[in-house]
């Protein structure tokens, strides 16, 4: 755990640039510090390997007052990821990776594999690993750059500012990498970022700061959005809060329409009248293995000769589909607007269907998931992270 | 023509060329280091540097004799400050060519400054210093010829001999030697500096090559 | 200072100050055959390097040259021209100035071409046509290495005049030629004293010409970095 106890830094013109910090960096989380520029967050992340020193106050580290190891040492055991990589031209990749083992001793044999080792983890395909840093783009330059910071399996990891140099698709890729690696590695990493959609994505603590140097909050994304504690957090935050927020309702607190799939299979006599029975002017008809191929009218049924089934009918495209265990109510609420026919279809993660949402259906899980003010009272729904697995519940 | 000599001769001249090179090398290294950490007495040293290099060679060698007599070392010592002027901008310039992330990233990383030096700043130099060497190199040999007036022996006598005996090829071949010599040691170091930087990005043909480092220019405001 | 008593000895003879071959004399000499040659070497290499700098053809030659000249031994050119012309002022001259050229040509090339895009656009822009362009904007902005370009040129002839004593020319190298000749080594020692206070005072002058030709900005500019 790291620990900020009434941190200061003055610089000698007189800057305030970090005043009274007061802040508990959790293990094995995300903590994302944000804010504009000039705000402190960085000099903030440089105190914690002592790139910086604070004026007064001190920083602990698993209870040990920083101060009291050596720079060097200090710093060999926290990775530190930075926005242009700052990977040595001279060395090749794996080299690079592996050059704080060499630091602290280890043979080069055993730096090497353990680099391989990185690469495989970070994404970064093993024909690489003899080449120079200029011969790879951007993107893969960031990846090992934190294969680097990883390479000695340090507790901490700090980013300042990391993808913030690449374009935005690639952006997108290496903070879902870096929500899969903590997923699995559970470091305590400490990330700095001046864009508040990154932070509330990749965080599971985000503190953000005002300018000079004080932090205005420290929550979690979720809370963050639903309960902002003044007007420049909410400002800061930025609009249509309320809609982002839903990116932290778990798609699988929907409740679906099953009514209207169909099989393939299903004689299109019989589906015609299922459809009539049920008022439904559309009927999603999925195949053998319960996977989506297209939706079909009432109409069309009936017009099909009597032997055929509905697999046989003209289909129109099935749209956008949500995965009901892994996306959010605001995925879904996303697919069932892309969708002409306003419903979007809800899959499993083997892509079998599970049902189908509607507009009444969406209206209600929002509703049902209550005011901003206390996310756990919504009944049946769970706040979950995007992209992460949940269990469908029941209806809510 | 007496082909004899010319083996000594040449190896004389290779001598007193490479010998100023590597001893203002030794000098400028430490020299540069120091200039990049105390940015003020960079300004000092050059000027220092710069008005060496505006003497004429060998009035400098004449200011020796009474010292060093007529020796290699009265040769070598004027070169060798010469060859300060070229190396400490180039040294002072390769190491400030060092990208600041990287810089950065090493003391993130826990490197010392005596390892991060060493082990970082001072390789990926190594381009810029060997331009500077190449110079160096270059100048001296050919400035070293001008010791024959003082008797200090070099290819510079045929040169001298060939004057005396009106004897033309003499004279062609003396100063085609010092060239070719001069060559050769360029090509050297350029065959030096692809062995130990494998990994630059290798120009492309269409690219200009660079300019070498002007002494006198670093005075002005840094090397080009 | 053994170097130094040996040239007081000598110069504090006031012979060395009288007569065709004296002090005086010799150092007027000597600021002739530099000045001379600069100038010629200038007139050559101002002009060519503003071309090349401006259009940019030729710009690999230049940069070649650049590494190549300081190959050439002094001597060497001294004594080819002089064996082949004999006593013509030509074999002097000549090398005098081929070693002014690169140093003028080269950082007046770099001088001109250096400017930034945006200024050139700029006066372009303006509607100036390409002479104004050069004579306005690209040769006042490449003035400050223009003037480098000279002030190093100067340092080469200066040298080589000296040299070019040993092929029969006169100025301070006189003094030193004829000295080792005679193992006078106070003659010597006085030759080489007067050409490093000229050489120094040359490098003064120069200084105080960028002072004077380089507008306040460029110069302000050009110690920053």
């Amino acid at each position: 755990m790291i620990t900020f106890e009434g941190v200061t830094k003055r610089y000698p013109g007189g800057t305030l640039a970090v005043d009274d910090l007061n802040l508990e960096v959790p293990d094995g989380q995300t903590m994302v510090l944000v804010g504009p520029s000039g705000c402190g967050k960085t000099t903030t992340l440089r105190m914690i390997n002592r790139l910086i020193d604070p004026s007064s106050g001190r920083i602990l580290l698993d209870g040990q007052d920083i101060q009291q190891s050596d720079p060097p040492t200090l710093r060999r055991g926290i990775g530190y990821v930075i926005q242009q990589a700052g990977l040595f031209p001279h060395r090749t990749i794996e080299d690079n990776i592996g050059t704080v083992p060499l630091l602290i001793g280890w043979k080069k044999d055993k730096a090497r594999d353990r680099a391989r080792e990185l690469m495989r983890l970070v994404g970064l395909d093993d024909s690489l690993a003899r080449r120079y840093p200029h011969q790879l783009s951007g993107g893969q330059q960031q990846r090992v750059g934190v294969a680097r910071a990883l390479a000695a399996d340090p507790p901490v990891l700090l980013m300042d500012e990391p993808f913030s140099a690449v374009d935005p698709i690639v952006r997108a890729t290496l903070q879902d990498e870096l929500l899969r690696l903590q997923a699995e590695l559970h470091k305590t990493v400490v990330l700095v970022t001046h864009d508040v959609e990154e932070a509330i994505k990749v965080g599971d603590q985000v503190a953000i700061f005002r300018p000079g140097g004080r932090i205005a909050q420290v929550d979690s994304p979720e809370r963050l959005l639903t309960a902002p504690a003044d007007s420049y957090v909410e400002s800061f935050l930025g609009f249509d809060r309320g809609i982002r927020r839903l990116s932290f309702l778990a798609a699988s607190g929907l409740s679906l329409d099953d009514t209207a799939v169909i099989s393939a299979s299903l004689p299109a006599w019989e589906a015609a009248e299922q459809a009539q029975r049920n008022g439904e002017p559309w009927l999603l008809v999925t195949d053998a293995d319960q996977k989506p191929r297209g939706w079909v009218t009432g109409d069309e049924l009936r017009s099909l000769p009597r032997e055929a089934t509905a697999g046989d009918a003209q289909l129109s495209p099935y749209g956008h589909t949500f995965g009901v265990g892994t996306d959010s109510l605001r995925a879904a609420l996303d697919a069932t607007l892309l969708s002409p026919a306003g419903r979007a279809v809800g899959v499993d993660d083997q892509g079998r269907v599970v049902g189908v949402t509607s507009y009444e259906r969406l209206g209600a899980a929002v509703e049902a998931a209550g005011p901003a003010a206390d996310p756990d009272a919504a009944a049946g729904a769970e706040p979950a992270e995007p992209a992460t697995e949940a269990s469908p519940t029941g209806t809510a | 023509m007496d082909w004899s000599q010319v083996p000594t001769l040449t190896w004389e001249s290779a001598k007193l060329g490479i010998l100023p090179a590597l001893f203002g090398l030794i000098i400028s290294v430490p020299l540069g280091i120091v200039c990049v950490r105390f940015r003020w007495l960079y300004g000092p040293v050059l000027s220092v540097t710069s008005v060496l290099y505006a003497l004429p060679s060998l009035a400098l060698f004449i200011v020796l004799i009474p010292y060093t007599g007529l020796t290699d070392t009265t040769v070598i010592i004027p070169l060798t400050l010469f060859s300060l002027c070229v190396l400490v901008p180039n040294v002072v310039d390769g190491l400030r060519s060092v990208p600041e992330p990287v810089r950065q990233a090493a003391t993130a990383m826990g490197f010392g400054t005596m390892r991060r030096l060493a082990r970082v700043e001072l390789p990926i130099s190594v381009p810029i210093v060997i331009a500077g060497l190449r110079v160096a190199v270059v100048s001296s040999i050919s400035l070293a010829t001008l010791g024959q007036l003082i008797g200090v022996s070099s290819l510079g006598y045929l040169l001298i001999d060939g004057y005396q005996r009106a004897f033309l090829t003499e004279i062609l071949v003396g100063g085609g030697l010092i060239i070719a010599l001069a060559l050769v040691c360029d090509l050297i170091l350029v065959l030096v500096r692809r062995l130990l930087t494998p990994w630059r990005p290798r120009r492309r043909r269409r690219e200009l090559p660079e300019v070498v480092a002007d002494p006198v220019a670093a005075l002005a405001g840094g090397t080009q | 200072m053994k170097f130094f008593s040996y040239a007081w000895d000598w110069l504090t003879v006031p012979a060395q100050w009288h007569g065709s071959g004296g002090i005086p004399v010799r150092i007027l000499e000597q600021l002739y055959y530099t000045g001379l040659a600069l100038l010629i070497a200038a007139l050559i290499a101002i002009p060519l390097g503003i071309l090349i700098g401006h259009s940019g053809r030729g710009a690999v030659a230049v940069v070649n040259l650049a590494n190549a000249w300081r190959a050439i031994p002094t001597l060497g050119l001294l004594t080819l021209l002089a064996v082949t012309l004999g006593f013509s002022p030509l074999a002097w001259l000549i090398p005098l100035v081929v070693l002014g050229i690169p140093p003028i040509l080269v950082n007046t090339y770099e001088g001109v071409a250096g400017v930034e895009p945006e200024l050139k656009d700029a006066a372009r822009g303006m509607g100036m046509t390409s002479w104004q362009q050069v004579r306005k904007v690209e040769v006042p902005v490449a003035s400050p290495l223009i003037i480098l370009g000279l002030r190093t040129g100067a340092i080469f002839v200066v040298a080589t005049a000296t040299i070019a004593a040993y092929i029969g020319l006169g100025g301070l190298g006189r003094y030193i030629i004829d000295g080792l000749a005679t193992d006078n080594y106070g003659e010597v020692a006085g030759g080489a004293f007067f050409v490093v206070l000229l050489a120094l005072a040359v490098q003064a002058l120069f200084v105080g010409v960028r002072r004077l030709a380089v507008p306040a900005g460029l110069r302000q500019q050009a110690s920053q970095t």
